[in-house]
């Protein structure tokens, strides 16, 4: 009887810290660990969350993948990650990296602003996970090491280092007739470098960080067109945090997207003038309707293609895009997203 | 009698050429002149003059600047002792060590509004005695500045009718510019020490006289924004005709951005806090950042502007810690508050929920 009431107490003690989350672990993601933008973002945001009573402990990761099975093993309460990463805990908000989706920051300061608001609270749950938070990380180019390929038509053939946990991506390098080279965060970089891989994507971070510029040489660029919008997600298990205090998280993040962005324009600053290969507008049709035709195929998963994007979320994509660029042909097609 | 003077001590041994020697040494010391102190004062006077003080004026890091400042005022002034005072260079150093004074009693004046901001009086009260002193050494240095700067240029500035002084170079110009800002900023730091300092007040109509001595659009409107500064002190020195302060100040500051260093919209803001005008304090900071677009920092006075953006910092500082607590966040210099969700577009989601 002692034992039970014991172990009944324990439970409830157990319990009762969960619900009212006055702390708890965060496993963040950065390519370069404690020292590095987004560990820092993060210490930022512990502290904004410390004035709102909660206690935030944070652990570097540089290794994504490694991050990730320590939160699903439950050794943090809340996970770091770049979106390709969340989409498993939530296909809403993991598919705001949707190929060619946004293709302004303009848009992208709309698509995080409306989903920071009290309304959206619903669409960031699923699944028994809750997002708590989402930040830009800077917009995805494609980094080749010769300016030649400068339209889709020029990437037949060539190799690709492509996340092999990306299906999108992977979708996208096959329908381009590109061969795929599977990699992770980890190993992109130098396989681009070492002249194995033609044509890496990531963001202009990388440029410096991951020193594509060794890989870009003195023949290759970045194409000036931005393929995918990359950001860093945090999500939780649904009842870390009570509702009023996941908003809180929300809304404390989206205050944070000016410092966000302010990473990401320097990094896009530091990329050198000479190395970035401008496309004419027309060929930017092209693309974007290119784009608009996989993404159909990813969300409904036919031709192919896995099914991949959340419909909802290519919906809401496509009203912002609409909202800035009525004229675009896509705002009056018969299959709009 | 061929032999000569050289040779006869050659020949009286060690210990006689030890005590000429010395004789010597007394023999010229007596007399309060020694050649290779006068010597050593003119060379590095004329070098502080002709190549130091340009390539400081060039620097980007005023941390540095005040710090060299400090270490070599003592140095330098103390060859006043052998030759000419070399106040043109001594009152920039006092200028530079004026900075680094004040920046603590600036870090202090935060300090005292975050504890304010936590209720903790003892605190506030400790951090407002330390950044009293900090002020009241800086107005001494300050005063300094201004006094050497105006014996450089033999120009007495309590003298109503004197002439403008005769100013050789652009670096002359000022020297004897920022000597008269700084005298102006002497009496500010003395009024926040609680008057330790005991700077004479007669310094700002002086000064408000001297600077019409300088072409104010040359030097980036700081001639007028100085006159401005005193016309809202002292509403006796406005001249009759003269427009509003304000708009002066807001005019020079323009001329401040198109020179290249942006000192007048420090003294812009300045003149906002004197006055309680919180409107325009915002105004200013939201204009200093705005300039940061297309900016060109003048490359000779880049420590000028410098200057003027860490005190224009410090008045985002202050409204910061006075209103949340801390100091500004890096990426929020020229907003007044942290920005919400609400100054974004957003989309309607009912379609989707």
């Amino acid at each position: 009887m002692f034992r039970k009431t014991t172990a009944a107490l324990l439970m409830a003690l157990a319990v009762a810290p969960v619900a009212q989350a006055k702390s708890a672990s965060m496993c963040v993601f950065d390519v370069i660990g404690a020292n590095g933008d987004v560990y820092n973002l993060m210490k930022d945001y512990a502290l904004e969350m410390k004035g709102q009573g909660v206690d935030i402990q944070l652990k570097p990761y540089t290794d994504e993948g490694v991050a990730l099975g320590d939160f699903q093993s439950g050794q943090c309460d809340i996970l770091a990650a770049t979106d390709i990463r969340i989409r498993q805990f939530n296909r809403f908000t993991g598919s705001i990296s949707a190929v060619g989706a946004i293709p302004t920051y303009d848009d992208l300061r709309t698509v995080l602003a409306t989903l920071a608001q009290p309304k959206a609270a619903k669409l960031m749950k699923e699944d028994g996970y809750e997002v708590l938070g989402i930040t830009p990380a800077g917009a995805g180019y494609l980094f080749v090491n010769d300016r030649s390929i400068d339209t889709a038509g020029e990437l037949a053939g060539k190799r690709m280092a492509t996340l092999d946990y990306q299906k999108d991506a992977i979708h996208m390098v096959d329908y381009v007739k590109a061969t795929v080279v599977p990699s992770d965060i980890t190993n992109f970089a130098g396989k681009f470098n070492n002249g194995s891989v033609d044509t890496a994507y990531a963001p202009a971070f990388a440029y410096e960080a991951l020193e594509l510029y060794k890989g870009v040489g003195q023949d290759g660029g970045i194409v000036d067109y931005p393929l995918a919008q990359l950001t860093i997600q945090l999500v939780a298990k649904d009842d870390a945090f009570s509702d009023e205090m996941a908003q809180a998280s929300r809304e404390t993040v989206w205050g944070m997207y000016g410092q966000a962005m302010a990473l990401v324009e320097k990094s896009e600053k530091n990329i050198p003038e000479k190395q970035w290969i401008r496309i004419p507008d027309k060929d930017i049709q092209g693309y974007q309707e290119m784009f608009r035709e996989n993404r159909i195929e990813l969300r409904d998963g036919v031709n192919g293609a896995p099914e991949v994007y959340d419909p909802k979320m290519m919906a809401l994509l496509s009203k912002v895009r609409c909202a800035s660029n009525p004229g675009a042909s896509e705002c009056t097609a018969g299959n709009r997203e | 009698m061929q032999t000569s003077i050289i040779p006869r001590f050659r020949m009286s041994g060690s210990k006689n050429r030890i005590l000429l020697a010395f004789g010597l040494l007394a023999f010229l010391s007596g007399c309060g002149y020694n050649p290779v102190y006068q010597t050593t004062g003119a060379v590095m006077t004329g070098y502080s003059e002709s190549e130091a003080t340009p390539y400081v004026m060039q620097m980007s890091d005023a941390n540095m600047a005040c710090n060299l400042g400090n270490s070599l005022d003592p140095l330098v002034y103390s060859f006043g002792r052998v030759t000419d005072k070399p106040d043109t260079t001594g009152s920039l150093l006092q200028l530079l060590a004026a900075n680094c004074s004040e920046a603590q009693a600036w870090e202090e004046e935060l300090r005292y509004l975050r504890a304010n901001y936590q209720d903790d009086v003892p605190t506030a009260k400790d951090a407002r005695n330390a950044e009293k002193r900090w002020h009241a050494l800086t107005a001494e240095r300050r005063l300094k500045a201004f006094e050497r700067a105006m014996r450089a240029y033999e120009y007495d500035p309590s003298d109503p009718e004197a002439e403008c002084p005769f100013l050789y170079a652009d670096q002359d110009e000022l020297t004897y510019l920022l000597g008269l800002l700084t005298g102006l900023q002497a009496i500010i730091n003395d009024t926040n020490s609680g008057g330790a300092a005991g700077v004479p007040k007669d310094i700002a109509p002086q000064a408000e006289r001297a600077a019409q001595c300088v072409d104010n659009e040359k030097w980036g409107g700081i001639p007028d924004a100085i006159r401005a500064n005193v016309w809202l002190l002292l509403p006796d020195t406005r001249p009759a005709m003269a427009p509003d302060p304000w708009r002066v100040l807001r005019h020079s500051s323009e001329l401040g951005v198109k020179a290249g260093f942006r000192a007048a919209m420090a003294l812009e803001v300045v003149a906002a806090e004197t006055k309680g005008r919180d409107d325009i304090i915002a105004d200013v900071i939201g204009r200093f950042e705005a300039s940061e677009a297309g900016f060109d920092v003048h490359e000779d006075y880049r420590l000028v502007d410098e200057v003027g953006r860490s005190v224009v910092l410090h008045a985002s500082d202050k409204h910061w810690t006075e209103e949340y607590g801390y100091r500004t966040p890096r990426t929020y210099f020229g907003q007044m508050s942290p920005n919400s969700a609400a100054d974004a577009e957003v989309m309607d989601l009912d379609s989707l929920l």
